[in-house]
């Protein structure tokens, strides 16, 4: 079939007849080549318009579109859904040419001027369309819909519930052998190795016990958490009977209220270079504290930290210790609290709101702590997924949300990314299970259309696209050139642009196409 | 030297960089004649040849705008983005050409303000240095 | 069985939910108070320059485009919720809409703005960046339904999309669900009078500062609209405050006072900053992270290196004027042991948040009550499973963890008192 564009305008809601002569403009068209019909409506959303539209497309063989819509700036579904149907027109040979942006609205005071890039706008739109081709999409059904979630802490075993919810088969990677009372099939002693595919069929081969196992998932949660284990630290090494925060939390539910003073300090390391916000801990160790007065109001307790972070409604929270007797010690972190060289029951630090040296006796040491678990390196390496600055999971760009990762299909909550509360893990592990279970539930995976083709020929396999590409589309074939996977390919471009060989183009974007929508839309007076 | 108007093109990025123009555009704001916006899927898709090329089809300067680094729709696009233009401005620097006639700016759907001042600051470089002066023997 | 969903509120948290419901197979009904979606997300800037900062509001306003395109959800604008009554399965709600007078052809061209001729305008454009980008006329304050008859603005209209003839419509509409997220008002500034908002100049709060960078990109001193060359950011106005009213704290202002500190000084290298707070509460991000940033930006004099951004743990006790719109701030530093007073050319107050009301009728048919600090819960065992809330009207907190718990929420409606 010869390649045929049909040109409609939309003069009305588009606001072109007042600013544009929109009777020029489709002369322009219908001059231009590789035109085979240009037509100016009214409003090319209305349903007996539409019919017209088609009828005269498929008269004049048409087989592509442009088309200046309303301040939408789309092809009206309706329009659409009839070219793909009744006049059979590829999906990828329908665009909209947006005139109401970059005409109609900022250029309304100088209309001879917006009249001349209108024209040269539509003429580059026609010289863009002229070159594309048609594109298919693929789809492929996802051969299970499980959801690996890995680590079974708080968070993970929130988003297998969700995920179980919603009627999605889960599985629980732990690597501890503790008890987990989750939906699904949970997998003590276990650990990620390696993962190959793509979102929707993901196979991750998963070390339990010791055994290898294959899985197949459509989707992942990076639910690793933090490393809540006993932490270094100078305040630990002089003091080895401190214990974390946690612990208080556990002895105090199970009724051993302290009589001795306790000391609750905010990290084990104060003078380490970027600690992680304790948020988390000030909920609870408030909490812990206000407990401790209200059932033995003798024992002293002692709160010492950089920055009372008791956000939010835990404000409250600080009040209410305060009041109750509880003290607050803050430091500045060039200062910070040692364990007494003479007496290990004590520890002193200068008080930065006198200015002074304290020293306060206890006879229980805490402090708060979780470091970035050390198995996040294995588990974004396997998965390809990036880390962040604090040692965790780093999440994609906020464009895409706060629990998603820059791949689709796998996504991350909880301390895994950045120390979080209880609360906050759960909610966060409840989302993830939300868009793990959204995310599976359609059930096939599309792909394809606008993306990226190798030509083995000019490829110098220098690698420079496999480690530009984000999505890990790119790779070395058998051949020994580079290839593109489909299924992962985002459509992007970077590695088209960064090629330095000139070896991969992005379909409906090649230099080719852009070069001809440049040169047409700049050539001329201006 | 013909007096002619001053053309100023625009690679926009279909994310972030396309809502920034729209935004202001839909805030009310008029924006110079001179500017002509192409889109591309991600800026990262610009390659240096687009832009000298678009310098060659006439244009007196160009500026590339895509998402804020870090919160790229494709994750690394704008940072790609910013490698080409600053190729390109090293690569005109040793051929004689203004650098100061490419650049890169990074935006948000929610800033209208900015892309005001992106086509002023452009249209100003193209009306201050005007057309690439050819050389003698045509090139 | 009815899947319909009500959700009342078109902010960060009521978008999240409603686009939540919709990928979860439910059908949305979106009431919005306002004349546009994106709550007070609108009204915010990006505080990045080539960086992200993580301030979260492309996403609400990425969010609010999106979801007038979204097919599974009833978007009805400048329109309230009047009664609520309980049905078999759920809840009769009849929603009243104000008229806009102006139809979905506006293209935004402001052509009718520049033609009307009321003082302070009848015919208004978006607020702030939220979409749809399109007009409305305020009824109360337009000629034409005065004896004047006015027909301006239709007049110049490229679109005609002026319609005089819209009328306020109520419709009601069977829901199974309803989701409260109709979010926070800021506290007043002027609440806090020793620190000069209302009366002296150059004191700004969050809000203005917000919106001025959110229109224009720069902060200026109002008195002469000249940039500012040394700069107070006050922390924890109104929050904490046990006279105010508010003993929480309001948690994100730390994280926007911080970032908005950290925009002007990139912006502009002549500017110094002075940032009073009580804690450091920064929102995910390393503790000491903004106090390395501060570290790290200093000015070279010759040889010597001077901090252009100082953190000082403090609360000024009074703001008062001095020469060419100078304003001083006294305060005692860490210690209490000095007094000091310091001039400046703008102060930024940053001002935290209250929840906003719940009307009388709709608290009462929804079970909602609220806590001593005016939260909303709903904590009715019988309405418990059909009612949440969601967003700041139930908690303070920033636009991250609105999205997170709007996502983990929406779907299913649970209940909602301080943890799920």
């Amino acid at each position: 079939m010869k390649r045929s564009i049909q040109v409609v305008i939309c003069r009305i809601c588009s606001g072109a007849a007042n600013v544009l002569d929109t009777d020029k403009l489709l002369r322009v068209a219908s001059e231009a080549p590789y035109v085979g019909s240009a037509i100016a409506v009214d409003y090319a959303c209305n349903t007996k318009t539409i019919a017209q539209i088609v009828e005269e497309a498929k008269d004049k063989e048409i087989d592509r579109l442009l088309v200046v819509p309303c301040s939408k700036n789309e092809v009206s579904p309706a329009l659409f859904q009839s070219y793909k149907r009744k006049a059979k027109i590829n999906e990828f040979l329908m665009e909209a040419v947006d005139l109401v942006s970059e005409v109609v609205l900022p250029h309304r005071d100088e209309p001879s001027k917006a009249q001349a890039k209108a024209e040269a706008k539509l003429l580059a739109a026609i010289a863009r369309m002229a070159m594309l081709e048609p594109l298919q999409k693929g789809s492929e059904e996802m051969r299970t819909k499980n959801v690996v979630i890995i680590g079974a802490g708080v968070a993970g075993v929130e988003a297998a519930k969700r995920a179980a919810e919603a009627g999605l088969h889960t599985i629980l990677i732990e690597k501890s052998d503790k008890e987990v009372k989750a939906p699904g099939v949970v997998m003590p002693r276990s650990r990620l190795i390696s993962a190959k595919g793509h979102a929707g069929n993901y196979e991750l081969t998963i070390e339990a016990g010791e055994k290898m196992e294959a899985l197949e998932c459509g989707a992942v949660i990076v639910a690793s958490g933090g490393d809540w284990s006993e932490a270094k630290g100078p305040l630990v090494r002089a003091c080895p009977e401190a214990k974390p925060l946690y612990k208080l939390a556990q002895e105090l539910s199970s009724g051993n209220i302290p009589k001795g003073g306790v000391v609750i300090v905010d990290t084990p390391d104060p003078k380490a270079d970027t600690t992680p916000a304790q948020d988390f801990a000030w909920e609870e160790a408030l909490q812990c504290a206000i407990e401790i007065k209200k059932r033995e109001s003798g024992t002293d307790v002692c709160l010492m930290f950089q920055e009372m972070r008791a956000l939010g409604l835990a404000e409250l929270s600080y009040k209410e210790a305060a009041e109750l007797g509880v003290r607050f010690v803050r430091y500045d972190k060039k200062r910070p609290p040692k364990i007494d060289s003479k007496d290990k029951n004590r520890i002193v630090v200068i008080d930065s709101a006198q200015e002074q040296a304290i020293a306060i006796a206890f006879e229980c040491l805490y402090y708060a702590s979780i470091a970035p678990n050390p198995d996040n390196m294995a588990i974004a390496e396997a998965l390809r997924i990036p880390m962040n600055d604090s040692g965790g999971v780093r999440r994609g760009s906020m464009q895409k949300g706060p629990i998603a990762t820059p791949r689709p299909g796998i996504f991350v909550c909880g301390s895994a990314q950045f120390p979080r509360s209880e609360e906050m893990s759960r909610l966060e592990g409840r989302a993830a299970g939300a868009l793990a279970a959204q995310f599976v539930s359609t059930g096939t995976v599309e792909f394809g259309g606008s993306v990226a083709e190798v030509t083995p020929e000019k490829c110098s396999a220098c690698l420079t696209c496999v480690r530009t590409c984000p999505y890990e589309a790119p790779f070395i074939g058998v051949a020994g050139k580079a290839e593109i996977r489909l299924q992962l390919c985002q459509g992007c471009g970077m590695c088209v642009g960064i090629c330095p060989s000139k070896a991969i183009e992005l379909h409906n974007y090649t230099d080719d196409q852009l070069s001809a929508e440049v040169a047409s839309y700049i050539g001329g007076d201006f | 030297m013909a007096e002619r108007n001053p053309k100023v093109v625009g690679f926009c990025c279909e994310e972030h960089g396309i809502e920034c123009a729209n935004l202001a555009v839909r805030s009310g704001k008029q924006y110079d004649v001179s500017v002509r916006l192409v889109r591309v899927p991600c800026t990262g898709r610009v390659d240096g040849i687009h832009i000298l090329k678009a310098l060659e089809d006439g244009a007196d300067a160009v500026f590339v705008l895509g998402c804020l680094e870090k919160n790229c729709y494709y994750d690394t696009g704008s940072i790609e983005g910013r490698k080409r233009v600053d190729y390109v401005k090293s690569m005109l620097s040793q051929v004689g050409i203004e650098p100061e006639r490419v650049e890169m700016f990074n935006a948000s759907s929610s800033m209208a303000w900015k892309f005001s001042e992106i086509v002023s600051k452009m249209t100003d470089v193209a009306k201050r240095l005007g057309p690439i002066e050819p050389r003698g023997d045509g090139q | 069985m009815n899947n319909k969903v009500l959700v009342i509120g078109g902010g960060p948290a009521g978008l999240t939910a409603a686009q939540a419901l919709v990928s979860n197979g439910e059908e949305v009904v979106l009431v919005e108070r306002e004349d546009t979606l994106g709550g007070m997300a609108r009204e915010l800037a990006c505080k990045g320059i080539s960086e992200c900062r993580n301030c979260g509001v492309c996403y609400v306003i990425d969010l609010a485009a999106e979801i007038l395109r979204t097919p599974g959800v009833e978007v009805l604008l400048r329109s309230e919720v009047a009664s609520v009554d309980k049905t078999n399965d759920g809840f009769k709600v009849k929603i009243r809409s104000s008229p806009r007078y102006v139809t979905g052809s506006c293209i935004g061209c402001d052509k009718c703005t520049e033609a009307c001729p009321v003082e302070g305008k009848a015919i208004f454009a978006p607020t702030g960046s939220g979409h749809p980008r399109a007009y409305w006329i305020d009824r109360d304050r337009c000629l034409h339904f005065k004896k004047a008859k006015c027909e301006k603005c239709a007049e110049v209209c490229p679109t005609n999309a002026i319609n005089y003839d819209d009328r306020a419509k109520n419709v009601t509409r069977n829901v199974s669900r309803v989701i409260l997220a109709t979010g926070m008002d800021p506290i007043d500034a002027g609440e806090i009078p020793r620190l000069g908002y209302g009366t002296i100049p150059n004191v700004v709060s969050s809000v203005d500062a917000e919106r001025a960078l959110n229109e224009k990109g720069r902060l200026v001193r109002p008195s002469d609209g000249v940039p500012p060359k040394k700069i107070a950011i006050i922390q924890c106005v109104g929050s904490r405050n046990e006279k105010a009213g508010v003993q929480y704290c309001s948690k994100f202002c730390c994280k926007y006072g911080t970032k908005i500190g950290q925009l002007m000084i990139d912006e502009n290298p002549d500017t110094d900053l002075d940032f009073y707070f009580m804690d450091l509460r920064t929102l995910y991000e390393p503790q000491d992270e903004f106090k390395k940033w501060a570290d790290s930006i200093k000015r070279k004099v010759e040889k010597k290196k001077f901090p252009r951004v100082r953190l000082i743990r403090s609360m000024p006790s009074q703001a008062f004027p001095g020469d060419d719109g100078k304003v001083w701030l006294r305060s005692s530093g860490e210690t209490d042991s000095e007094v000091t007073e310091t001039p400046y050319d703008l102060v930024v107050l940053s001002v935290g948040m209250r929840p906003r009301t719940l009307p009388e009728g709709l608290a009462r048919s929804l079970g909602l009550t609220t806590d001593g600090c005016g939260f909303a819960r709903c904590e009715d065992s019988e309405l418990r499973s059909k009612v949440a809330v969601l967003g700041a009207v139930c908690e303070p907190m920033d636009i991250e963890e609105t999205v997170t718990r709007a996502i983990a929420v929406g779907s299913v409606t649970v209940r909602k008192e301080g943890a799920t």
